[in-house]
């Protein structure tokens, strides 16, 4: 006998994101997802972004990684929470793992609450967490033409952050290129060019950050 | 393997609400954007079945080609390269009409 079923794969995984989210609005938090891949820069960057924002906005950072807790550890010397899940053999957030963050943090005294996804092109993009946003950084090491390898993660980002720009000299990284191919996935996508080691278009990032908490909260 | 442990229990639930004792096969459809691995997945779903009803049950893979629809003039087109520019008049105001999916369609029991 065939039975019709058509259910998403993931609704179960949905349903749990969307409660997320009414936790996180509730205690008036924007929420972004950052995804990448391992040694993009996620960690320097939130370090960054940290003292670009003081007096601002108040950060709290979820990290997931699949070993030790180093992450977290190097946040919170910025003077930043950080909740670290081990995700184990996991290579990405769900949105459970997240429901099991939110009671080790203090969210009404937080603005952005940025989750750092396990370093991976691929699977993060699949699960929603309860996110406002999904933030992609991509560093120039990488190479130019990973939005053609990894349309999904592309596509369904708000942000692009090209980092690591201090290091463009030594790379064949096309900067144009990069971006015809981001835009060619995903053409309204908004993209900033940052270095956590210049602090170039760190200013950029976080003007972005005050503007998208204004749009939600006013 | 969360999302092979999903269709198991989607597949699980449906079989039980019919009362059926046993999971021959699971239909999914999964777009091309999603970048299914089907010799893994199919691996996953083989490990996270055992000791459910559906253990032992053929896992069906349909591809979902990515297709785009231009906004401007309409046109349909499968999208290579991920490239969302419509191959007709470059608009670049494209709407995903397939391709993202991942659903169990539809399941054989006994």
């Amino acid at each position: 006998m065939k039975i019709n079923v058509m259910t998403d794969v993931l609704e179960a995984n949905d349903r749990i994101a969307d409660a997320n989210r009414q936790v996180f609005d509730t205690n008036k938090n924007m929420v972004l997802n950052l995804m990448s891949s391992p040694g993009s820069g996620k960690t320097a960057l939130l370090e960054r972004t940290a003292g670009a924002l003081q007096g601002r906005l108040r950060l709290g950072v979820i990290v997931g990684d699949i070993e030790t807790t180093r992450d977290a550890d190097r946040l919170e010397k910025h003077g930043i929470p950080a909740v670290q899940l081990t995700t184990g053999t996991a290579c990405h957030l769900d949105a459970n793992m997240i429901a099991s963050a939110l009671s080790r943090m203090d969210l009404a005294s937080i603005d952005v609450v940025v989750v750092e996804n396990v370093g991976n092109l691929v699977c993060p993009a699949e699960f929603r967490l309860g996110e406002d946003f999904k933030v992609m950084v991509l560093s120039v090491t990488e190479g130019d033409e990973k939005p053609l390898k990894y349309p999904m993660m592309f596509r369904e980002s708000s942000l692009l952050l090209i980092n690591k720009i201090d290091l463009l000299s030594y790379t064949d990284f096309s900067m144009d290129a990069a971006k015809a191919n981001a835009r060619r996935i995903h053409p309204d996508l908004e993209i900033i060019d940052t270095s956590c080691v210049t602090g170039e278009g760190v200013s950029e990032w976080v003007g972005w950050l005050c503007r998208r908490y204004r749009e939600k909260f006013g | 393997m969360a999302i092979a442990r999903s269709i198991v229990d989607i597949t699980v639930a449906a079989a039980r609400r019919e009362n059926a004792s046993r999971v021959v096969r699971v239909n999914v459809l999964a777009g091309e954007l999603r970048g299914i691995i089907p010799a893994q997945l199919i691996l996953y779903f083989g490990l996270m079945s055992q000791d459910t009803i559906a253990e032992g049950a053929h896992l069906g893979l349909e591809s979902v080609p990515f297709v785009g629809k231009c906004g401007r003039c309409g046109k349909e087109f499968d999208v290579k390269d991920g490239s969302l520019v419509c191959p007709e008049c470059h608009g670049q105001d494209v709407q995903m009409i397939s391709g993202t999916e991942l659903r169990v369609k539809d399941i054989e029991v006994e």
